[in-house]
């Protein structure tokens, strides 16, 4: 097996506005409202542990009244030197998307964007996935939540990636990175619970060896985990997902960001990866 | 070439890795267990795995209802109905007047597509034309609602329903906090409970961000709509209470409301009827037009306030708070009180010029404001329509406003109750159901029932989600 041939270098947002003003999925519950101190010490804990993980972190500026900003795996799909914004399904999420382009404009980034009558919300709904011996990156991308099916076509078309379209269908696990977890090129976490049965069909297709997480697992969001070369932060480690990610070579470290479970958002969903290249196009635009 | 039993024919396309991702074969099974028929026109597949196939569909369907419901179901895996050429459009040819055959709207968010580009409609509202107007900052034209009087010549109006999409109500939006919808009408519901589910839907919408100018969805405003039973069944303070505390944004009533509601502060009867003891008051009859005569030598309702005539209610905790107001007028209004609009099309100009921004209604114990106000909302606005006549939910439903939730209850107690989980217990309340202190000005009232339209009969509580069933 080989590792993943990213996810070294993350940009993250500290909390210091978030909070669970409105309710967009079922873990958001308004009189619910998380600990500031805690939820900024959580985020602290996960970026200590990320880079003794070996990651490198960016720090996007947090924005008072966009409390999910904290959520930079939504801000957009990165594909080497292009960022492709995400075009998020509900207005009060919208804001996000001028800071986020405004920093990858300002770090060197090709900004593309997809048109404006399709929902897609970054990589939170976009993970790629390399299998051995394949013609490079695969883009898995869910549908219905918070993304459009008719989006994905427009991402492969700006990023030159083909496209694994999977239907999600349970609103608890309404993005793919609470479903679906690449561990390198054979393995990945995948939840079924979260997909429908065309959707299990083509992860099963494409990732030889995955690891399925039962439905409390999933819950937990165990998928929603961040990967560092052999080294997995997780947001919990069921006991069974431990000992196979072990038995695999992978060493766990599991960092506590319940505050942030308050607004349905795990380790992954505070983490966007820059350094993913998904086809020759990103790989051009990358400085030289 | 129809076939025998199937009626409709439509032709989808769909494309992107649809071999790959098994979005072909759904999209074929879907159409099958619609129980309609299809043939594949033509499949594009790509050479390599990176390029994207295209596909399309012809899909033969028993009747219009299943294919449209295919249709929208279709949409959501990507597959879209092909000859989405622009929407056509027509110069009006005079003032007042849409062109023949102009694209009557729904209150639905609706698309129309320009130079291959969708455009967002910015207003959505029902029974309208779709306007096109001069090109905006982000290089798209500008396209909005516009009713039938307000066109003027010359205005580019779009035609038929080619290059316009309409999104269906968001299916799972909002999951659990909309579930309590979706149950069948039942008087065996617990009432305090739907009361404490629509005062924690009311606390979201609140808790929102203001809506950006020109906002494709909704925003943190409420909006009520109220009827003159309310101030009859001793709701009133209960009301300007919710007004008082910020709960409260926008208020539209007729003139009725607004006059029961000055006189049961000023004289403390509605339509002569004592609020607080429930009895005619002497030559009570006559109190009503006394109230609007009054008002009417002041000017307006905001200089009786300021005048120290009007100290308390409803409208006064308007004026105090900067709350706008709409009274829409009608053929049997007495007086009218000054500020009431006599000319309904003004009135309903002068309540659009409210919408922006909202995020809820609650229509209360109204059936002529509640559908006059029903035909301006945008679908997105959530929608409670409280009522103990569960004929005004119904007639709601059957003119378009699907997002509308019927609560079929009598309005004093739903109020009462409302103010109570807003804004806690009333001041100098017993708790009980019986009179209480004067809480804001005037005589001791209480929630007994007053005149004719008052039901004495015990709440029963329904939910009704209105209209179709959503996708």
């Amino acid at each position: 097996m080989t590792a993943l041939s990213w996810g070294r270098r993350y940009l993250m947002c500290r909390p210091e506005h978030f909070e669970v003003l409105y309710e967009i999925n079922p873990w958001m519950h308004a009189e619910v409202r998380p600990d500031p101190d805690r939820a900024l010490a959580q985020h602290e804990r996960l970026m200590a542990t990320l880079r003794d993980a070996g990651a490198q972190i960016e720090l996007e500026d947090p924005a008072e009244g966009l409390p999910d900003l904290v959520f930079t795996a939504n801000a957009g799909v990165v594909n080497g030197g292009q960022f492709v914004p995400a075009h998020f399904r509900h207005p009060e999420r919208q804001g996000e998307t001028p800071h986020d382009i405004a920093w990858f404009q300002s770090h060197g980034w090709r900004v593309d964007r997809l048109p404006g009558d399709v929902v897609h919300e970054g990589a939170g709904d976009a993970l790629p996935f390399d299998p051995e011996g394949g013609e490079g990156p695969v883009l898995v991308s869910g549908y219905r939540m918070r993304s459009d099916a008719a989006s994905h076509t427009h991402l492969s078309r700006l990023t030159g990636a083909p496209v694994r379209s999977v239907e999600l269908v349970d609103e608890r696990l309404y993005h793919l990175d609470l479903t679906f977890c690449p561990l390198d090129n054979r393995r990945a976490m995948v939840a079924p619970l979260g997909l429908d049965p065309y959707g299990r069909k083509v992860l099963k297709a494409l990732v030889p060896e995955p690891l399925v997480l039962e439905d409390e697992e999933a819950l937990s969001f165990a998928a929603n985990s961040v990967v560092v070369g052999t080294n997995i932060v997780m947001p919990a480690c069921p006991p069974r997902v431990g000992r196979q990610l072990e038995a695999w070579g992978f060493s766990v470290a599991v960092a506590p960001v319940d505050e942030f479970q308050k607004a349905g958002g795990g380790c992954r969903c505070l983490t966007l990866a820059l350094d993913v290249v998904l086809s020759d196009l990103g790989r051009e635009l990358l400085p030289a | 070439m129809e076939r025998a039993g199937h009626e409709v024919s439509e032709v989808v396309e769909v494309e992107g890795h649809i071999i790959d991702s098994l979005i072909l074969a759904k999209v074929l099974d879907l159409v099958l267990a619609a129980g309609c028929d299809y043939e594949t026109l033509d499949v594009d597949i790509g050479k390599s795995n990176r390029d994207v196939s295209r596909a399309r569909i012809r899909i033969d369907a028993p009747d219009e209802a299943t294919m449209s419901n295919l249709l929208v179901e279709l949409q959501a895996h990507g597959a879209n109905r092909v000859d989405q050429g622009d929407a056509r459009t027509v110069a009006a040819d005079a003032d007042g007047v849409l062109p023949a055959g102009f694209y009557s709207t729904t209150n639905l968010p609706t698309w129309v597509r320009l130079g291959g580009h969708w455009v967002p409609v910015a207003n959505p509202e029902m029974d309208c034309g779709l306007l096109v107007g001069p090109v905006g900052p982000d290089g798209q034209p500008v396209v909005r609602t516009v009713p039938m009087h307000r066109v003027r010549a010359g205005d580019r109006i779009v035609v038929g329903s080619e290059g316009v999409r309409v999104e269906p109500l968001e299916r799972r939006r909002h999951g659990a906090h909309f579930e309590f919808m979706n149950s069948e009408v039942s008087s065996e519901k617990p009432k305090g409970l739907v009361v404490s589910q629509v005062a924690a839907r009311i606390r979201e919408v609140k808790a929102r961000p203001p809506a950006a100018p020109g906002a494709n969805g909704p925003g943190n405003r409420v909006l009520a709509v109220v009827g003159p039973a309310l101030i009859h069944t001793g709701a009133g303070p209960d009301l300007a209470r919710l007004v008082r505390e910020g709960w409260i944004d926008v208020l539209f009533a007729g003139n009725g409301f607004a006059t029961h509601d000055i006189e049961s502060n000023v004289l403390g009867t509605s339509l002569g009827v004592s609020v607080g003891l429930g009895t005619p008051a002497e030559g009570g009859h006559a109190n009503h037009l006394r109230v609007i005569n009054e008002v009417r030598r002041r000017g307006s309702i905001a200089q009786a306030v300021e005048s120290g005539w009007l100290t308390g209610g409803v409208m006064y905790e308007c004026v105090r708070h900067q709350v706008p107001f709409v009274l829409g007028g009608s053929i049997r209004d007495d007086g009218p009180l000054p500020d009431t609009k006599a000319n309904v099309v003004e009135a309903a100009d002068a309540m659009r010029e409210l919408l922006p921004g909202l995020g809820a209604a609650l229509i209360l114990a109204s059936t002529l404001h509640a559908i006059a106000t029903g035909n301006l909302l945008p679908a997105w606005v959530e929608t409670y329509c409280v009522d103990i006549n569960q004929a005004v939910v119904t007639k709601l439903a059957d003119r378009g406003s699907h997002q509308a939730l019927g609560i079929v209850t009598d309005v004093g107690l739903f109020v009462r109750e409302l103010a109570e989980a807003l804004c806690g217990p009333a001041p100098g309340d017993s708790g009980g159901g019986g009179p209480r202190g004067s809480a804001l000005t005037g005589p001791a009232r209480g929630p007994h029932g007053g005149p004719e339209e008052v039901s004495q009969a015990p709440a029963a509580v329904g939910w009704t989600q209105t209209g179709e069933a959503r996708p």
